[in-house]
């Protein structure tokens, strides 16, 4: 039943965007014919939807687990951009050919976890509400990347794009099938099942959970609510961080701006639409990966914008919400206080 | 002094567009409702306004569809959140999304157009003063409109009836409710009048600040202005002081880089964005009863339950 209202909503989400391709004169019966045949029509397609699922998977992940703890990290998108930025000094100044890879890893990581760890304890500690924290810090992490391919890390050879230097091969993760399918791809998958075994069998999981159903029966219980804030918006920043790595070494190969089309904020209705499961959010991140490669093979065949795939997010979100609404039943009971 | 003045003068443009949304949300949250939507809802003032503009070649209804724009998708919001009890965080985030969206779909043939703007006036005998002229005098009317909307808003929420109303509402639904006050009727007003005028804040800076249209034009101004309510602890002369300082911080950065003090355009970009936390942390470490959150913000009220 549940996923009779999903579907549904995909479709409503078809329709309605399918008026307004009518609206720029694009026939939408064949934009998307187009759309599915550039996603699964060949083993290009299909590489790439997986690539493109591959950073969707951690944003998702990484909105999902502080939802769980009823608290919104809006803010993956530049925790994605500060992991890239780490990696990319990593790559850049790291001369070891057998470290590269796995330091940029860790400190990908590190950086988004320092980059969430400003709104987790700003909340925990002050009260700052999380949602503007997160998004605001969202810009300054942009700018950030913007201020480093304009300035420090503009790259030598790249005549006066900004952009940096090409990282060095021992920097960039294997690739297969001689298309742009890498390693990522599978380290995102292992990282969900890790994370649904982290909220389902440990306890710090089932503290998350607690603190995020109710928080009352969390201090009953013991739980320090202020320290599961904290650590599910760090964990929640390790996995962003990671998505900022794994684009900068498995697809570009370099730091510059724009490396995310809005990854991060696909994170949100992905962790929406698998309520909060980690291999839900592995699903509805193939989903999204799918819009994003359709998306960019309406852009090059019609030249309208990839931002398409934001319309499509939202009226399939808004559609489930109403449906949830309409059969009397609340999906996210837990954040009603 | 006339650096002084010029500095004043660019601060209050720059915050207008911050003041209409700032003061339109407070009345939306005053009812209960939380709009999370505004950056979505500025962007889509931003760009109906500049294409009714160009279509009709008339920048006063390009403002008016830039409000009935913002004032459409804050309908979308009140629907989800006050006839279906939605949460509203989630609906506001996907309005968001949608905004940005729908006018980088639409916006695209608009890149690079000219449309007519609305322009400065000299207020005749008080623009020659001296500093007060140029600092407050000579701007464009929607500068004195933003700035006469807060005190109206503040007048109605403190002194009429309909402001005791609406503060019921959004402090207690159920007492409200039993007092006979249609709870959902003033929610979707003040939804929908908070709209209306962030939508002018959109249309403000696409025909009257930037003159032009751009995707994401609107660059967090509606984030920042969500912070701007808090900050003002939800009192709309307070939200004046508010949007015009952070006008001022957008328009620093500005003339920190126009000086050439050699610090990065990138760098200074991002003091509005970073000013804007710690004001929040200010906001948020004041005492409990001077914070002023609407009791029943963010929650739906469903007659007969009580939580």
């Amino acid at each position: 039943m549940k996923y009779t209202v999903h579907l549904a909503s995909i479709v409503a989400s078809m329709v309605i965007v399918g008026v307004l391709l009518i609206s720029m004169n694009i026939d939408p019966i064949e934009a998307y014919s187009i759309m599915f045949q550039r996603s699964f029509g060949s083993k290009f397609g299909l590489t790439e939807l997986f690539v493109k699922t591959t950073p969707i998977i951690l944003t998702g992940l990484s909105v999902a687990i502080p939802f769980k703890a009823g608290l919104w990290n809006i803010g993956a998108e530049g925790q994605l951009y500060m992991g890239a930025f780490a990696a990319s000094l990593v790559a850049l100044y790291s001369k070891n050919p057998y470290l590269t890879i796995p330091l940029m890893f860790v400190f990908s990581a590190f950086l988004g976890v320092l980059w969430a760890l400003i709104p987790g304890i700003l909340r925990a500690k002050f009260g700052l509400n999380e949602i503007l924290s997160t998004l605001l810090l969202n810009y300054v992490a942009i700018y950030w990347v913007e201020y480093l391919v304009y300035g420090p890390l503009k790259g030598k050879k790249v005549y006066n794009f900004p952009y940096s230097d090409l990282f060095p091969k021992y920097a960039i993760l294997p690739r297969l099938l001689e298309t742009r399918f890498h390693v990522g791809v599978f380290i995102a998958i292992f990282l969900a099942v890790l994370i649904y075994f982290l909220l389902t069998r440990t306890e710090f999981g089932f503290s998350i959970r607690v603190v995020g159903a109710n928080p009352k029966a969390a201090e009953y219980a013991g739980i320090n609510k202020d320290k599961i804030i904290i650590y599910s918006m760090m964990l929640a920043g390790a996995l962003s961080g990671i998505a900022g790595m794994i684009e900068v070494s498995g697809i570009h190969m370099r730091l510059k701006c724009n490396i995310s089309p809005g990854y991060g904020y696909a994170g949100i209705p992905v962790a929406l639409l698998a309520s909060g499961n980690p291999i839900g959010v592995v699903f509805a991140a193939l989903l999204f990966g799918f819009l994003y490669v359709g998306g960019s093979a309406l852009q090059t065949t019609y030249s309208i914008p990839v931002a398409i795939v934001y319309v499509f997010q939202a009226i399939i979100v808004l559609f489930i919400i109403a449906g949830d609404a309409l059969r009397g039943r609340k999906l996210w009971k837990f954040l009603h206080h | 002094m006339e650096i002084l003045a010029s500095l004043v003068a660019s601060s209050i443009r720059a915050g207008t567009p911050l003041l209409f949304a700032t003061i339109g949300e407070i009345v939306t949250e005053k009812s209960g409702v939380l709009n999370l939507g505004l950056e979505g809802i500025m962007i889509a003032g931003a760009l109906s306004a500049f294409a009714t503009t160009i279509a009709t070649g008339n920048p006063w209804i390009g403002i008016l569809a830039g409000g009935l724009a913002g004032a459409s998708l804050a309908f979308l919001h009140a629907f989800f959140s006050v006839t279906l009890k939605a949460n509203q965080p989630v609906t506001g985030l996907m309005i968001v999304i949608l905004g940005l969206g729908l006018t980088s779909f639409f916006g695209r043939n608009y890149i690079g157009k000219v449309a007519t703007y609305i322009n400065p006036i000299d207020i005749p005998y008080l623009s020659s003063l001296p500093f007060l002229g140029e600092a407050i005098f000579r701007h464009d009317p929607l500068v004195y409109l933003a700035f006469a909307t807060s005190i109206v808003v503040w007048f109605v929420m403190t002194k009429t009836r309909y402001g005791i109303e609406i503060t019921a509402v959004g402090e207690n639904p159920e007492a409200a409710d039993t007092l006979g006050v249609n709870v959902d009727g003033i929610r979707y007003i003040c939804t929908l009048f908070g709209g209306f005028l962030t939508g002018i804040a959109g249309a403000y800076l696409s025909l009257a600040y930037a003159k032009l249209w751009t995707d994401e034009m609107t660059a967090g101004r509606g984030w920042i202005s969500l912070a701007l309510v808090i900050f003002s602890g939800w009192m709309p002369q307070r939200a004046i002081l508010g949007a015009y300082l952070f006008g001022g911080l957008d328009v620093l950065s500005f003339k920190l880089q126009a000086a050439g003090i050699g610090i990065s355009y990138h760098l200074l970009r991002m003091i509005p964005y970073v000013a804007t936390i710690f004001v929040l942390l200010l906001a948020v470490s004041r005492k409990k009863e001077a914070f002023g959150a609407p009791s029943a913000l963010g929650r739906p009220y469903i007659r007969g339950k009580r939580d």
